[in-house]
């Protein structure tokens, strides 16, 4: 009576045939493309924008976006010293975003993120960012005096401390970012994956495709709620790498 | 606890012998070579685009709109402030004008004062005048009545004390008596 | 700890009539959603409390909402990363 729910294995759903290149080091599959488009989008944006004083159209998405990135993450985590490190957010924000924000498109749904790579990227980015940032400002001594000998701690306690520093400060920190990119965008595309799949069995069993518009509504609705999720990761990350960076900026 | 760790021993054997299993190793949670490869080319290039190409004339853009807005704000400012001074300006013209009015008026109000208190000072001159003169006329008339009276009054009293005292009274000497009398009742 | 223990040996149990490999994978996937299941509990009412915690500080205050809700979508980063290293747990006793 049941059919059957032919779940796809996790390498149909993650893995995509090179178009090139295949087996060498610069096999070209779809996350490869992804990655490209989040270069060529943005940068057309950016290049559509006209630089006129009454913003229209593409300038004041563009502008938003900057102005987004320069406020909600740059001003509110690091303050008006960290002015200059906006390249750096908003590069961070606007991979991260165009990264995820494919996973709703038709014809691609994928998040490139949803691979390790290019959340591995960004991590390490983040991570010799806010350890360069905190070297530069801070001095080699002072920076690892101030990340791994937190103040105001008895000085046996180091023993127990430190190491926990360390572990939190250089190896959870790049880790928990890139497997919290990682996650959402996996587990988003395996809730749409699981909803479509879902959708197309129950269209071919007759008594079961009564229930078929609720799953439908279900695909539907979960769609804008991974748009929000992109968002919302592209945010996190970028935030996150700012109130990194504030941390190294200055001895706590 | 026990029987998994059995089960899994058991899966292991499975899995060396394994010519069942499709397990191509192919972890989905480790990242291949070819997306690092490609994601990192993509980042850099996204990066320096940003830094050196794409950012740059936006904020630029961003930073003279807000020059503009504040610079206009501050003409609205400068204006508003002229504004309000040519208006104090004017309100201190009138007020002067008003001043000056009012003393004008005062002024045509003491002048007129002045005229009026003229007017009638000389009319009340030549009102005095006219009294006096009539007065004078009067006196004047009344001496010569009194003048005309004073012989035939004594003559009259002459005659009538002579009747009743039955002997002659001289006028002359009457006289001086008649005229006190006639100045005493006068 | 004993109900994994007995939903293992339930499913050694089916084992028998499975090759070896297939068991693991049985024994993998039971494991995975119980580990996925563990790990949203906490997290889940951790968000819970944080967003609750957050909108009342909104109401409470609505002129420091901007600064709340950044504060809050960090902490709920911070919270949900022990939820997602339990979806990749269970990604990798699942399928890996």
């Amino acid at each position: 009576m049941f059919a059957a729910l032919e779940f796809p294995s996790i390498e149909n759903l993650v893995e995509w045939p090179a178009f090139f290149g295949d087996g060498t080091f610069y096999a070209f599959n779809k996350i490869a493309l992804i990655s490209m488009l989040a270069v060529i989008i943005p940068t057309a944006l950016f290049l559509l924008a006209k630089k006129e004083m009454v913003p229209r159209g593409v300038q004041n998405i563009v502008e938003g976006t900057v102005e987004f990135v320069e406020k909600q993450v740059v001003l509110s985590a690091i303050g008006p010293e960290g002015l200059k490190y906006t390249p750096l957010i908003l590069t961070i924000f606007l991979f991260v975003f165009f990264g995820n924000i494919f996973e709703v498109i038709p014809t691609f749904q994928m998040p490139a993120n949803a691979r390790m790579a290019n959340p591995l990227i960004l991590a390490v980015v983040a991570w010799v960012s806010f350890v360069t940032i905190g070297i530069k400002s801070q001095g080699f001594a002072g920076f690892m005096k101030s990340s791994l000998f937190p103040p105001g701690v008895p000085k046996a306690l180091y023993i127990l401390v430190t190491p926990i520093e360390f572990l939190s400060t250089f190896l959870l920190r790049p880790f928990g970012l890139a497997v919290r990119l990682f996650a959402n965008m996996l587990a988003g595309h395996i809730l749409l994956v699981t909803f479509g799949v879902l959708c197309i069995t129950l269209a071919t069993a007759s008594p079961l495709a009564a229930i078929l518009p609720f799953s439908y509504a279900m695909l539907v609705g979960l769609t804008g709620f991974e748009v929000m999720v992109s968002l919302i990761q592209a945010f996190v990350f970028s935030l996150l790498t700012a109130v990194y960076i504030q941390l190294s900026l200055h001895a706590h | 606890m026990l029987a998994q760790t059995l089960m899994l021993r058991l899966a292991e054997e499975g899995g060396e012998l394994g010519d069942h299993v499709v397990e191509e190793a192919a972890n989905p949670i480790l990242p291949t070579v070819p997306e690092l490869f490609w994601g990192a080319i993509a980042f850099a290039t996204l990066f320096a685009l940003v830094k050196f190409v794409l950012l740059p004339p936006v904020q630029k853009t961003m930073q003279d709109r807000a020059n503009l807005v504040r610079s206009d704000l501050d003409a609205a400012d400068a204006a508003r402030s002229q504004a309000g001074s040519a208006a104090s300006d004017v309100s201190d013209q009138l007020a002067d004008v008003r001043a000056e009015a009012t003393q004008i008026i005062d002024a045509a109000r003491a002048e007129a004062e002045a005229d009026r208190a003229r007017i009638i000072g000389a009319a009340e001159d030549e009102i005095a005048a006219a009294r006096s003169e009539a007065e004078a006329e009067i006196a004047g008339a009344r001496e010569a009545a009194m003048a005309g009276v004073g012989p035939s009054v004594a003559g009259l009293a002459a005659d009538a004390a002579s009747r009743v005292m039955n002997r002659t009274v001289d006028v002359s000497a009457a006289q001086p008596v008649v005229d006190r009398f006639l100045n005493s009742s006068n | 700890m004993s109900i994994i223990a007995s939903t293992a040996a339930q499913i050694s149990e089916l084992a028998q009539e499975y090759t070896p490999a297939e068991a693991k994978a049985n024994a993998g996937a039971s494991g995975a959603g119980m580990a996925y299941g563990l790990a949203a509990i906490g997290p889940g009412i951790g968000i819970g409390y944080l967003v609750g915690q957050a909108v009342q500080a909104m109401a409470r205050q609505p002129e420091s909402a901007g600064q709340v809700q950044t504060t809050m979508f960090l902490g709920i980063a911070f919270t949900e990363a022990l939820a997602l290293i339990g979806f990749v747990v269970f990604i990798l006793l699942k399928f890996a």
